[in-house]
């Protein structure tokens, strides 16, 4: 066990939701599954981020869901701080002390009736034993880390720009002091110029307070300014796993390489936008393709990818990928980097 | 190039019952023929507000000034009536979320062989004269209403070939079986499709897409984007792309016109517009996009936020947040002026 290195991992970890079968108690239909997380071996290590990447319904939310314990796993194990959390018998109070999650629409997980800084102060209440004193001076360290001023604390959410409510979503999650936050999408429902004034406080953050992050998006150019590590997942699967400059500069499996070449970049002599191939769209993940799931929009699919679903291969130290014709992929890119 | 619209001194107010809000404020813009204009800018700057007056669907307690030249009209001083006859026909429009400008209950081949068939009925007016057309509206619209789709009703043979045709143009495969769907059945990628082949299928001079991929995935964007560049040249129409990411802007416009507060920023082709950003908001935009990772680079991020349009600051709107902001730009007004071949700005640090 690398626990000394590794502040969480997953092993083999899947997440099944199975689907109503209709109005008829009699009916003899198979059971079937949403295959959300299907089998995601991850770790990440203290003061490091690792970057989830992947489209719609690829089942990276779940994960983090997953991950947190607010769902339970269908399979496989989670460790937390050298600890398996994922037997029922974790002390949730002591886990979401160490384990916060910041959401993409901080509109919506922000009670409007409650000043922010109680919003704040109520889940400090809840987490640890602490006085009203201590808890008031808990809150406005952390907005004040964030850049939110103490009159602001004062405020409704109504009151506030997208921005600035995203900073107490952030403030909120980083006030416990907890070693890992799960970022969901952080600035994908704000303005360009806000974004960047959300990411740049992220790093501070993690550099002086010695944060782990897990970072959930679809947009390659945010995983790659943050994340040390990228996860690239493709309908509950994990298609390609590495160092970020590995996997954005020589990505190797055909939907990464796909992925990299969809994101646009900002530069008009460049237009790799409207030299896209690739076809198609996401299958469901009720009933995925057999075989590999990439098959059917994947420029080298071959007959075996049609039977067998590619186990992650290494192909570089810790640069794995998860395709049978990987050294097809091997001179495919230049850079087309964002 | 030759002129497809031409928007002078264009305001746009929304009156409420203790304020008036100025969301587009004396904007100048001309849009050429089979050019894709992308206009920029962040949440609340105006950008919507400027394709829904071009189009005439701007709410009822807005209040509109200035001129929008198409064909030698005035298209802020139509009556509905006679907008009847640009809106959807010459201008059509595609919105952020596809599935809410389809008709839930209506299959998609309905809604395009009714597309269709709207079109060849004002294909026929065209012969006759304005007037003609104006007189008989009213009956002529119970006419139309009674002749196009219903749901249920087979599909005429010529306006089914017809729908297949431009299902198969916007890239949708399998278009047959696919015409027999619920807008409920199709992806967020495949319902754009259809509102860009409804839209197409008007053959109108200008299409307004605002934000169309905003709600789509990275892989579906590319190909969106990608078809609307090809068709646009196919079909024979300019685009105006609404959009908020610049990065999208500079892989398929042509030309970019930035947006700050309901005033143009910047206007310019778009290589121009890359390789020499003149206002500092457009230098603040490109410096926001991430580039590279933690390690190697950092961001100047714009400090502060986008004004509330009700408190506008005195002078020229971006001062509080402009690195080079000077006295002068917190008295005065800027005024869009050419400060090069094919390149406007809005910004004291060009004036001669």
């Amino acid at each position: 066990m690398q626990s000394d290195q590794t502040l969480l991992r997953t092993v083999n970890l899947k997440k099944h939701f199975p689907i109503r079968k209709g109005l008829n108690p009699f009916s003899r239909a198979e059971q079937r599954y949403v295959r959300a997380v299907d089998g995601m071996s991850i770790s990440i290590p203290p003061g490091k981020t690792l970057g989830v990447v992947g489209e719609s319904g690829c089942g990276k939310t779940t994960l983090a869901k997953t991950i947190l314990l607010l769902t339970p796993p269908t399979s496989g194990e989670i460790y937390f701080d050298g600890r398996r959390i994922d037997n029922g018998q974790t002390n949730r109070r002591e886990l979401y002390r160490n384990m916060q999650m910041v959401f993409q629409d901080p509109e919506s997980s922000l009670d409007p009736r409650m000043k922010v800084g109680d919003s704040i102060g109520e889940m400090v209440r809840e987490l640890m034993a602490l006085g009203e004193g201590e808890i008031r001076n808990l809150v406005s360290e952390s907005l004040r880390a964030v850049g939110l001023s103490e009159e602001q604390s004062e405020r409704l959410p109504k009151q506030l720009s997208g921005g600035q409510k995203q900073r107490v979503a952030i403030a909120r999650a980083i006030t416990p002091r907890p070693k890992l936050v799960i970022l969901d999408e952080p600035t994908s429902a704000l303005d360009a110029s806000v974004q960047a004034q959300i990411l740049a406080l992220l790093v501070d953050l993690q550099k002086k307070l010695n944060l782990s992050y897990m970072l959930i998006t679809h947009n390659v150019a945010v995983a790659k300014y943050l994340s040390d590590m990228i996860a690239v997942m493709y309908c509950g699967n994990m298609v390609e796993y590495g160092p970020t400059v590995a996997v954005i500069d020589k990505p190797r499996h055909p939907y990464t390489i796909a992925l990299i070449k969809s994101a646009p970049i900002p530069d008009p002599w460049r237009r790799n936008l409207l030299q896209t191939e690739i076809k198609g769209e996401v299958p469901s993940a009720i009933n995925p393709p057999p075989g590999c799931r990439f098959n059917p929009r994947c420029p080298y699919a071959e007959n075996i990818c049609l039977q067998e679903n590619p186990p992650l291969n290494e192909i570089a130290p810790s640069h794995q990928a998860a395709c049978h014709f990987v050294e097809k992929t091997a001179n495919v890119t230049e850079s087309t980097s964002p | 190039m030759e002129k497809l619209l031409a928007i002078s001194d264009l305001t746009v107010q929304y009156v409420t019952n203790n304020e008036t809000i100025t969301a587009v404020d004396s904007v100048n813009l001309e849009i050429d023929r089979n050019q894709l204009l992308a206009v920029i800018g962040e949440s609340g700057c105006g950008k919507s507000t400027l394709g829904l007056s071009i189009i005439g669907l701007l709410p009822p307690n807005s209040k509109a000034s200035g001129e929008i030249e198409y064909k030698g009209k005035n298209l802020l001083t139509l009556k509905q009536k006679q907008m009847r006859n640009y809106r959807g026909t010459e201008v059509a429009m595609i919105f952020q979320e596809p599935l809410t400008s389809l008709n839930p209950v209506y299959r998609v081949g309905d809604q395009i062989a009714s597309a269709i068939q709207l079109r060849r009925l004002r294909d026929d007016r065209r012969d006759k004269t304005e007037d003609e057309v104006m007189q008989k509206a009213y009956k002529r619209d119970a006419v139309t209403l009674s002749r196009i789709q219903k749901p249920g009703r087979k599909i005429p043979r010529e306006d089914k070939i017809e729908t297949v045709k431009w299902l198969d143009l916007v890239r949708i495969a399998d278009p047959e079986q696919v015409m027999e769907r619920y807008p409920f059945e199709l992806s967020g990628g495949m319902a754009q499709r259809v509102m860009i082949a409804i839209a197409l299928s008007q053959e109108p001079a200008l299409l307004i897409a605002d934000e169309p991929t905003t709600a789509l995935d990275v892989t579906t964007q590319a190909q969106v984007l990608k078809l609307m560049r090809d068709l646009m040249k196919q079909v024979n129409t300019s685009i105006l792309l609404i959009s908020h990411d610049l990065a999208v802007a500079s892989q398929v416009a042509d030309r970019i016109v930035v947006m700050y507060a309901g005033e143009i920023a910047e206007d310019a082709e778009v290589h121009d517009l890359f390789s020499e950003p003149m206002h500092p908001y457009t230098k603040g935009l490109l410096a926001c996009i991430p580039h590279g990772t933690k390690d190697d680079s950092r961001f100047d991020a714009i400090p502060g936020s986008i004004p509330d349009m009700r408190r506008l600051p005195k002078g020229c709107r971006f001062n509080p947040r402009c690195p080079y902001a000077f006295d002068h730009c917190r008295s005065t007004i800027p005024k869009l002026i050419r400060a090069k071949e094919n390149h406007q700005v809005s910004c004291f640090l060009y004036a001669k």
